[in-house]
């Protein structure tokens, strides 16, 4: 399939930015008509940049981007569309009150709003796509898994040869990802099109793409056919060291119970919810996106006005209201870092400071504890004072980590903390957990990534559609076993707990 | 990264910009002046009045700034401002000076919890709902008044009001003081920008000379914009308060009560107005029903100028003074200068938008996206 010349390749590529951040140093890609290509990186290796380059949004202080042979320069996302390299970010920029057609049609040439011929080449390449939403229906009312196949038609309209898809599964459940793997097969076997697949879900590269090039510092550090490749391989590459994944370790756990959950409900998806856990233990919720996970955390913090029920910290009930939460001494590390978790603006030392409580502030203090944290905890900034919302995920994920290291804390909730997160990062956050969990701090645990819940939890909780349906002891329990109990193939082991 | 020291990025363009804008406005006020053989413009008793007059709208303007600092809108101060002096005139006469300004005051606050309840537990946005109690509000005062003038009668009651409003304050010694203690603070702790407004108000004081008085409402807003820059800069409120505007949904699961800091926005920000249009009622001891109408867009204007977010999350009350402090010495300046009233509104409303331009270029420049 795969044709002798590249479609697209870049040579030597340098981008250095105006502020003197050198993003890229050297890094080449070829890209074949007809394959999938899987590009992996840390956070901060460069993709960001690379895709940036590719998609003309910004140009390379050095290097070329040779398009069918020929040498081109893109200064404009435009000319980079117009030559048929068409990227889909993780966000797709759609307006949500036209419908999916009107979308697909936005750049459409013509004067005619409703315009018969569009419409029909509209129809065709949504069925190429295996008609994957209604084309009238508004995109506000589309799942984000519709949402971006509505983005894919819009490039494949614009007539498009190649697709660049910046981390396109990583807010999507099990089934949604399937259907885009589906796509993202037919788009490069039936119709030719070359791929770009960005992602930090390992398993998926190994099984989706051709080939894989993986970016570190700047640097391209691998070309290689996918088949010669296993997760180890990769993730070894990627980190630039060899990363054990985290061991299984037995750990002890207190006895006396610390939080004591109570038939919590709430409209917003949560079915009554009791149980218990214990100080110095880590309680892993298993589940798919959508069962109910997120909404269980918000419940036991107060952050769901909705919900019903009763949570006890140290046996005294918690008004369900955040800010009598915190006092309680529960602490909420939120999935949606971004729009959740830090305050953009605020410096390092100010989001750290934020849940504290009393009138004055004393810098001195703040800035101490700042420089503690980012100390213990790796996170990579000069200084406590820079803005959250310039560093990079990782590093800010570990900033709303330390925002709730304090000894009023009793209950970590994390909600998927590890997401998007490059593997060395990943591996200091679950690291800093045990370690709070064997202090005694009682830890509740939401992951996508079960070998993680499997390295880290004591007990694991199975999720379905809103309810607790079993209850896993990791040490007897696979990846797999969690995989077939989540997405509710396999029936519940060990029962509901009490 | 940011390339310059803090040091040098507080005295660069976008931070310390305001107040470099109001400078070379007044020197070219001067120079116009003398050019002209008129008094001179930066005469104490000419800056003196540029204060005075700049108060009122000031007072407002602070609380304004903490109001859009937490990402909400208030259209609503100046109809406000308007009712609080048309119960502190109706009510002096009978009751007695303080407790009509108490009058006052509750009814501006119970504005500022109507305003904020109906914008966080019903959730209508901010400015429809404040559009709609800039016009009822102004209406009640039309109501209030039966549509004509009030004045206080009681000539003992119209002294205190006087009193409250135009009593001449010596202001030399005070600055003379605050001067030397930030100055002395700054050696402790080795820090320039305390060291800088030290000698600003060091020099201020021996510009305009031992002589210097000026009316109440300046140290009312002097006091206030002291206030809330404490609050705002070194307290756990105003991080609060920020934070609030900065990510509501973080601050909220961060344990912070999000609609009780913005209702509590809003009533300061109804009280400010109310405390301005009491001065404005004493100024006169009398309120028409007109009074002060259209201010809530200059009140919103000096924010603005003085380079607060209206996105929320960002906003110094010190500069936003400075940004009243130049619309009030442009009109000041028209009117003692004759330079033609008529230009007014053409260089007040380029003057907005070219410090918008600055400060949004600059924010672009520093890679934000607002």
């Amino acid at each position: 399939m795969v044709s002798a010349s590249p479609l697209l390749a870049l040579r030597h590529i340098a981008k250095r930015y105006p502020n003197g951040t050198q993003a890229l140093v050297d890094a080449s890609l070829e890209i074949h008509a007809g394959a999938v290509h899987g590009l992996l990186g840390a956070n901060g290796a460069g993709k960001s940049t690379l895709i940036a380059i590719l998609s003309g949004a910004t140009a390379a202080t050095q290097g070329e981007i040779v398009w069918q042979g020929q040498p081109v320069r893109w200064r404009r996302p435009a000319d980079a569309r117009r030559s048929g390299v068409s990227t889909l970010y993780q966000h797709i920029p759609l307006v949500p009150t036209l419908s999916a057609l009107e979308n697909i049609l936005l750049d459409a040439p013509g004067w005619q709003r409703h315009d018969r011929d569009q419409r029909a080449r509209a129809r065709a390449v949504v069925a190429q796509l295996g008609d994957p939403f209604a084309l009238d229906a508004l995109v506000a009312h589309l799942p984000i898994s519709a949402r971006q196949m509505v983005g894919i038609a819009q490039s494949l309209l614009g007539g498009a040869q190649v697709l660049v898809m910046d981390e396109p599964t990583a807010s999507l459940g099990a089934s949604d990802r399937a259907a885009v793997y589906d796509v993202v097969r037919r788009l490069a076997y039936q119709e030719g099109k070359a791929i770009v697949f960005v992602s930090h879900f390992l398993d998926e590269i190994l099984a989706l793409t051709d080939h894989v090039t993986i970016l570190r510092d700047g640097c391209d550090v691998l070309h290689r056919a996918t088949g010669d490749l296993d997760e180890a391989s990769l993730a070894a590459t990627i980190s630039g060291r060899d990363v054990a994944m985290l061991a299984r370790r037995q750990r002890q756990v207190g006895t006396e119970v610390r939080l004591a959950v109570r038939d919590l409900a709430s409209p917003a998806g949560l079915s009554p919810t009791t149980f218990d856990l214990r100080a110095g233990e880590i309680l892993g919720i298993a589940g798919m996106l959508g069962a109910g996970r997120s909404e269980l955390l918000h419940a036991v913090f107060g952050a769901d006005p909705q919900a019903r029920g009763q949570v006890l910290v140290d046996g005294v009930p918690v008004v369900a209201e955040t800010g009598a939460a915190v006092a309680a001494g529960l602490a909420l590390v939120p999935e949606d870092r971004k729009r959740q978790g830090f305050v953009a603006g605020f410096s390092i030392a100010d989001n750290i400071a934020l849940p504290g409580t009393g009138w004055r502030i004393d810098r001195a203090a703040e800035r101490q504890r700042a420089d503690h944290a980012i100390a213990t905890l790796g996170i990579k900034a000069d200084d406590a004072q820079r803005p959250v919302g310039t560093l990079s995920g990782g590093n800010a994920q570990k900033v709303v980590l330390a925002k709730w290291l304090t000894p009023q804390t009793r209950v970590l909730l994390l909600d998927e903390p590890t997401a998007g997160i490059d593997i060395g990062a990943r591996i200091d956050i679950l690291e800093q957990v045990r370690r709070l969990a064997d202090q005694g701090l009682a830890v509740v645990l939401v992951s996508s990534d079960f070998a993680e819940l499997l390295a880290l939890s004591d007990r694991i909780l199975v999720m379905r559609d809103g309810a607790v349906v079993a209850c896993a002891d990791p040490a007897r329990t696979s990846e797999i076993d969690l995989t077939l109990l989540a997405s509710g193939t396999a029936p519940p082991c060990d029962g509901a707990p009490a | 990264m940011i390339a310059s020291s803090p040091w040098r990025q507080s005295l660069g363009l976008r931070q310390a910009g305001v107040f470099y804008a109001l400078l070379v406005l007044l020197g070219i006020l001067a120079a116009l002046a003398a050019s002209r053989g008129l008094p001179p413009y930066l005469a104490p008793s000419n800056l003196g009045n540029i204060a005075y007059q700049a108060s009122l709208v000031g007072i407002m303007a602070v609380a304004m700034t903490v109001m859009l600092i937490t990402g909400a809108f208030d259209l609503s101060v100046a109809s406000v401002a308007a009712l609080a002096a048309a119960v502190l005139v109706g009510l002096a006469g009978q009751i007695g000076f303080v407790p009509a300004l108490g009058c006052a005051l509750c009814t501006a606050a119970m504005v500022g919890i109507f305003n904020g309840v109906i914008v966080e537990l019903v959730g209508i946005n901010a400015f429809i709902v404040t559009l709609g109690t800039l016009t009822a509000v102004r209406g009640l005062v039309l109501v209030v008044t039966d549509g004509r003038s009030l004045m206080v009668e009681d000539p003992q009651v119209l002294a205190q009001m006087l009193a409250f409003e135009s009593t001449r304050v010596p202001l030399f010694w005070a600055l003379l003081v605050l001067g030397a203690v930030a100055l002395g603070l700054a050696t402790l702790r080795r820090a320039w920008g305390i060291a800088l407004a030290g000698a600003a108000l060091l020099g201020l004081a021996a510009v305009l000379g031992r002589g210097f008085t000026v009316a109440a409402p300046v140290v009312y807003l002097i006091a206030f914009t002291a206030a809330a820059w404490f609050v705002m800069e070194r307290t756990v409120m105003g991080r609060r308060l920020q934070a609030v505007g900065g990510n509501a949904e973080a601050a909220r699961l961060s344990g912070i009560d999000v609609r009780a800091y913005r209702i509590g926005a809003f009533v300061l920000s109804s009280l400010a107005a109310g405390f301005a249009g009491c001065l404005f009622g004493c100024r006169l001891g009398a309120i028409n029903p007109t009074a002060m109408q259209g201010a809530e867009l200059t009140v919103i204007a000096a924010a603005i100028l003085g380079g607060t977010s209206l996105y929320g999350g960002a906003g110094s009350v010190i500069k936003t003074v400075a940004g009243a402090l130049i619309l009030f010495t442009l009109t000041n300046g028209f009117n003692i200068l004759n330079l033609g009233a008529n230009y007014q509104g053409i260089i007040e409303g380029a003057v907005i938008i070219i410090a918008a331009a600055i400060y949004t270029l600059g924010n672009r420049k520093r890679g934000e996206t607002r």
